[in-house]
């Protein structure tokens, strides 16, 4: 049997190349149950591309993964890596949600057909269950009324509360926010972050990349740095924020964003 | 100069012996001198003093006819009226304004009658024009969306096969593909009925065309919409079948409205192998009428189903974007 410390999610030594670029450079993490991760760091330092390979939209090319104690998503083949077959990979995707800077809702879809496709698509159940769930989740993110309407008619913070529902609507287990508040408009980022605080307090466990440091030191269990591929530093809100902090870079990178 | 010359010669001769005069006036009309003869003609005078009446009649009614042919139809008809007030009953008078009344009536009463005589025929060929285009219509959609997935495939073979596809049936003529295909194949050991063969071509020949379309629209679709279909746990075909296939339609329906159209026409093609379809029954109308009524209805027809056809797609592209109006 797995201890009771057995971290929901494990990476290890993850290293993801684009061509010569090494995006990411031999991460490891740990994120406990209902651990709230926050990871920052500047642009291009390879945030997205190690969210992206924890749910297998990125092939990693060393490292594995391991989700509650499976490892997940590769298998060798005659010594060499393959992704796992594409069941393997859908049914890891579908315990995982995802939240993108971009929404990527579907567009001919309406905002109930867009929360339910998970349910009624992926899971297979039935339409009236499928919608229960969805209209569930959309009361959730704040958004009953807009069931009916099509993204098009929505503002970037309700369309972006619809991506949350959305992925709420298949009961991941961990939750994947990539920059989910950087493509709104100022006013319209808090009604993103009291969704995410919601989640938070159910007890979601959830990662977050986010340029919102205030956000950030209010929600996290942990924050981890990340620059070149690399975990620079981690440690509380406190310790990685605090005046404490003696890392030149980081301390640069805070003051910019300050 | 001939003419003062005849007319003295034919004053020289009146009341007596018209032959002379006659022959005068035919004369003169070989000479190509139209005018000429009437003068002379009109010069028989009428038979009220005990002139020769058949003499008179035969004056006039040579002067209906050079009126006639000289397409001056009043004068023609006048001149038979002359024949017809001293002789009512005069057969050939009557006969002749009869006739003329006939050449005055509009034209399109003669080419209704020809419409009406050629519609069941070209009816026949616009259903089986319908036919074929209804087919190819349900066909290559199909058979574009396989060869555009084939060709979008990680799969090598697939991809070459449908590249394949493609290049050939996009790179020679339909009417050689056609030709292929009913006069070729029984070399073959495979001989098929006009239709099969017809369906078949058009089919193929339209699945290549749309399979590039279909191709293009699925690869202008965000990528953004297959990671986050992905995202939510769906395998490749969910996310192509629900997600990424119905965002095209509205970016399809143009440029597959046009194909179309063009395949209304292009069934013209298949009158060459043995199908008698619209452009066919016309063009055998015209053969045997020498009539061009055949083929501007035959125009008329294609012009009406391109224009209804042309109609639908708009609808149609106007529903299947209807999530894009704010
Ligand atoms: N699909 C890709 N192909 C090539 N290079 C990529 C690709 N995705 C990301 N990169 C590169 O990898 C590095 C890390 O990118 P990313 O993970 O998006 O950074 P971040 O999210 O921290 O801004 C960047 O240099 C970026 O240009
Ligand atoms: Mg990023």
């Amino acid at each position: 049997m797995n201890t009771v410390s057995q971290p929901l999610l494990r990476l290890e030594n993850i290293t993801k190349r684009f061509k010569e670029l090494i995006a990411v450079n031999g991460v490891c993490l740990d994120v406990p149950l209902g651990e709230k991760l926050v990871i920052i760091g500047p642009s291009g330092s390879g945030k997205s591309t190690l969210l992206r390979s924890i749910n297998l939209l990125e092939k990693i090319d060393e490292g594995s993964i391991q989700f509650e104690g499976r490892e997940v998503g590769y298998v060798m083949r005659n010594g060499t890596r393959h992704l796992d077959h594409s069941q393997a990979i859908s049914a890891l995707r579908a315990e995982i949600g995802m939240v993108f800077q971009h929404f990527h809702l579907f567009p001919h879809m309406t905002v109930l057909g867009n929360v339910m496709e998970g349910p009624l698509t992926v899971q297979r159940k039935p339409a009236a269950e499928a919608r229960a769930i969805a209209v569930d989740m959309l009361v959730k993110v704040g958004l009953p009324d807009k069931s009916d309407v099509f993204p098009a008619t929505l503002s970037g913070g309700q369309k972006q509360r619809v991506a949350i529902a959305r992925a709420l609507a298949m009961r991941p287990k961990l939750m994947l926010f990539d920059e989910p508040t950087s493509a709104l408009d100022p006013e319209l980022v808090g009604e993103v972050f009291d969704a995410i605080h919601t989640l938070a307090d159910e007890g979601m466990t959830m990662v977050i990349v986010t340029h919102h440091m205030g956000f950030a030191r209010e929600l996290a269990d942990r924050v981890v740095f990340m620059e070149s591929g690399n975990f620079l530093a981690q440690g509380t809100p406190a310790e990685v924020f605090g005046s404490g902090q003696d890392n030149e870079r980081i301390r640069g990178f805070l003051n910019r964003l300050l | 100069m001939a003419l003062l010359f005849l007319c003295s010669l034919a004053g020289s001769c009146f009341a007596e012996d018209y032959d002379q005069l006659f022959r005068a006036s035919n004369d003169l009309m070989a000479q190509g001198d139209l005018a000429g003869a009437v003068t002379l003609l009109n010069q028989v005078p009428a038979p009220v003093a005990g002139g020769d009446a058949g003499a008179f009649v035969s004056s006039r009614m040579q002067v209906a006819r050079i009126h006639a042919a000289e397409n001056d139809l009043d004068r023609a008809t006048a001149s038979c009226q002359e024949v017809l007030k001293l002789f009512p009953d005069n057969n050939e008078a009557r006969n002749f304004v009869a006739a003329l009344d006939a050449l005055r009536k509009p034209r399109w009463h003669t080419i209704l009658a020809d419409i009406l005589r050629f519609l069941p025929s070209l009816a026949k060929g616009t259903l089986m024009t319908l036919l074929l285009v209804l087919c190819t219509m349900l066909v290559s959609p199909l058979g574009g969306l396989l060869i555009a997935l084939g060709r979008i495939s990680t799969l090598r073979p697939v991809s070459g096969l449908c590249w394949f596809i493609i290049w050939f049936f996009r790179g020679t003529p339909l009417l050689l593909q056609l030709f292929f295909i009913y006069y070729g194949l029984p070399a073959f050991g495979i001989t098929l009925p006009p239709l099969t063969a017809a369906v078949i071509g058009l089919g193929l020949n339209y699945s290549a065309y749309l399979g590039e379309i279909i191709r293009g629209a699925i690869q202008s679709i965000d990528h953004g919409q297959m990671e986050a279909a992905k995202a939510i746990g769906m395998s490749y075909g969910q996310a192509m079948r629900r997600i990424i296939i119905p965002q095209t339609y509205k970016r399809l329906m143009p440029p597959v409205g046009n194909e179309f159209i063009a395949l209304i026409k292009d069934t013209a093609l298949v009158s060459t192998i043995a199908m008698v379809e619209l452009m066919r029954s016309a063009d055998q109308l015209f053969n045997t009428y020498f009539n061009i009524t055949a083929l501007a209805l035959a125009a008329v027809i294609y012009l009406v189903l391109t224009t209804i056809f042309t109609f639908i797609f708009e609808k149609i592209e106007y529903r299947a974007g209807i999530y894009e109006h704010r």
